[in-house]
């Protein structure tokens, strides 16, 4: 039995699986609020399965891209889970959740704001490794004939690629569960958030005074 | 005979990443492990602490630092009786790691779960370390605050004075910076003072000719950045002794503020005729050998005990938050799974707020 959730955006959501079977499922809308909520709407997706922690074989945790404090949220409770009841934590990004099981190349893309997004190509030759990128350099990106945009933005960008921009094959957190299960055979490092963008931090403008010897 | 409990301690709140087992009760409670992870590294290039760098290293690290504290105690989380973890006040992304991870930990194991306040980690250390009676009168001094508090019980503090503007240990991190010495600004200012003339430049002492127990530094600072730039315009930069001798004028004004309000502060605490007078001194900055030595002679001229906490209980670390929270689940407290992160967070909210206000609330 697998236990995912997600709160990378405006969101907190969760799935329990057995099986590749949901068992139960949630998703709210908040802006906030969600590390307040986490905990608890876990424990209302274990209960309206009839099931409890002990009954987990691993967690599945969404590591974003998205909102840097969203994302450590779930981390860090996943990690806490992990350590806890002795079973892996897996990490997944929003990325690879919003791709899986849709078939040819796809664009999975991540709403980054400011008229950005994060975006990962799937399953063609010169697919994108995550990163950012403006909505008006998109057009620089590759594009294989049956391209699929799914995500954030997605009507912006595959507007620019001549592609088809359509919805994710699962609900998020049902993606990151079966994303997760396709890992189970393989010991997984623990979960990072995908953070994409580096820290906003700069060095002291105020340069420090020579000292004369 | 209250029974004793095993607790679990987590922090989180600032630069330094921490976990640790505490044994015992409120009254006789040992450190069983203590784990300490710096990034002081992490951040020495950019003159002080980057929130966001400081959130991303303890989300990564948290779990980690858990297992070790763990194993250090030779225990695994069944011999657990109690989790405690900093909930505030703090840089929040990484408080909100730490409850977080609390949070998994206490849903996971079916363990109690309690949000500690940083502050009062600091102000109960000296019943961990000296197993001081109520009420003790104390100063915490840290990075973040300074203040002088009335310690009536584990959850009753009541506040005498404290600074209106930064922190000593906010000013420490500044002067070192100003003057290009690394971080964290407490031991490297400490150090260059010590071979410095702290007669060598006039500072201002503010708020030495007000009654009462409130403070101010940030003139101080300024202070010490005007000197500065008059010296590097008239050589070209600094000399290595006019830097030791401006950190050790420096370090001698914070010295005199502290020393002259502690005495103030230990004349109203003595009106309370405390059976055991005593006054300890908690937080980071309270690791300074200058400033720990000043206010043991100002106790002892006030004839009135003094304890500080060793040098590793007087910095952030986990064993304080595990005692701590060792203390509120043997008055019967518990957090439960939707526990907050605060960015701040008043040990004494009987009084007015004296600094900070707004969408984040009152600092102290």
């Amino acid at each position: 039995m697998i236990l995912a959730f997600d709160t990378s955006a405006a969101h907190c959501t969760a799935a329990l699986l057995s099986g590749g079977k949901v068992l139960a499922h949630a998703h709210e809308d908040m802006a906030k609020g969600q590390a307040e909520r986490l905990m608890v709407l876990l424990q209302e997706v274990l209960s309206e399965a009839g099931a409890t922690y002990a009954d987990l074989t691993a967690i599945a945790v969404g590591t974003g891209p998205g909102n840097f404090t969203g994302i450590r949220i779930s981390v860090s409770a996943a990690r806490g889970l992990a350590l806890g009841l002795g079973i892996p934590a897996i990490g997944v990004s929003t990325l690879e959740a919003q791709a899986f099981d849709t078939p040819g190349p796809v664009l999975s893309t991540v709403d980054a704001r400011r008229d950005q997004v994060y975006l990962q190509g799937f399953g063609y030759p010169d697919a994108p490794p995550p990163q950012q990128r403006a909505l008006d350099t998109i057009a620089g990106l590759a594009s294989p004939p049956g391209l699929t945009v799914i995500g954030g933005r997605s009507d912006a960008v595959s507007r620019q690629l001549d592609a088809r921009a359509t919805a994710s094959a699962y609900p998020l957190a049902e993606a990151l569960a079966l994303v997760a299960a396709t890992r189970l055979s393989e010991p997984q490092p623990r979960p990072k958030p995908l953070y994409i963008r580096p820290a906003d931090a700069a060095p002291p403008r105020d340069p420090a005074p020579v000292i004369l010897s | 005979m209250r029974a004793s409990m095993t607790v679990l301690g987590i922090e989180s709140s600032c630069d330094d990443t921490a976990a640790a087992v505490v044994f015992g009760t409120p009254d006789q409670a040992t450190i069983q492990s203590s784990i300490v992870e710096s990034q002081t590294d992490l951040h020495a290039a950019f003159g002080g602490v980057v929130p966001e760098l400081a959130a991303r290293a303890h989300a990564e690290k948290l779990d980690h630092c858990v297992e070790l504290a763990l194993r250090d105690a030779g225990l695994t989380l069944a011999d657990v009786d109690g989790i405690a973890v900093t909930s505030g006040p703090g840089l929040i992304g990484g408080v909100l790691s730490g409850v977080m991870c609390a949070k998994g930990l206490s849903a996971a194991t079916g363990l109690p779960l309690i949000g500690v306040n940083h502050l009062a980690g600091h102000a109960l250390t000296p019943r961990l370390t000296d197993a001081l009676h109520f009420p003790y009168l104390l100063l915490l001094v840290s990075g973040g605050h300074c203040q002088f508090l009335i310690v009536k019980s584990a959850t009753d503090f009541r506040r005498l004075g404290g600074t209106i503007d930064d922190a000593p240990g906010e000013a420490f991190d500044k002067v070192a910076k100003l003057l290009g010495l690394p971080q964290p600004g407490g031991p490297s200012v400490e150090a260059a003072a010590r071979n410095g003339n702290p007669k060598g430049f006039a500072l201002p002492r503010p708020l030495l000719d007000r009654d009462g127990c409130d403070m101010s530094f940030s003139g101080l600072k300024t202070a010490v950045l005007r000197m500065r730039d008059q010296l590097v315009e008239a050589d070209g930069g600094l000399t290595e002794q006019s830097r030791n001798d401006l950190c050790a004028s420096f370090q001698e004004a914070v010295c005199d503020v502290l020393a002259a309000k502690t005495s103030i502060a230990i004349k109203a605490y003595k009106g309370l005729s405390p059976a055991t007078p005593s006054f300890a001194v908690a937080g980071g900055v309270a690791a300074n050998q200058a400033i720990r030595g000043l206010l043991e002679t100002v106790c002892t001229e006030n004839g009135i005990a003094f304890s500080a906490p060793p040098l590793a209980l007087c910095t952030d670390n986990a064993a304080m938050i595990a005692y701590a929270g060792l203390t509120l689940f043997d008055l019967g407290r518990s957090s439960d799974l939707s526990l907050s992160a605060r960015p701040r967070w008043p040990l004494d909210q009987s009084q007015a707020p004296m600094l900070g206000s707004g969408k984040k609330g009152a600092k102290a």
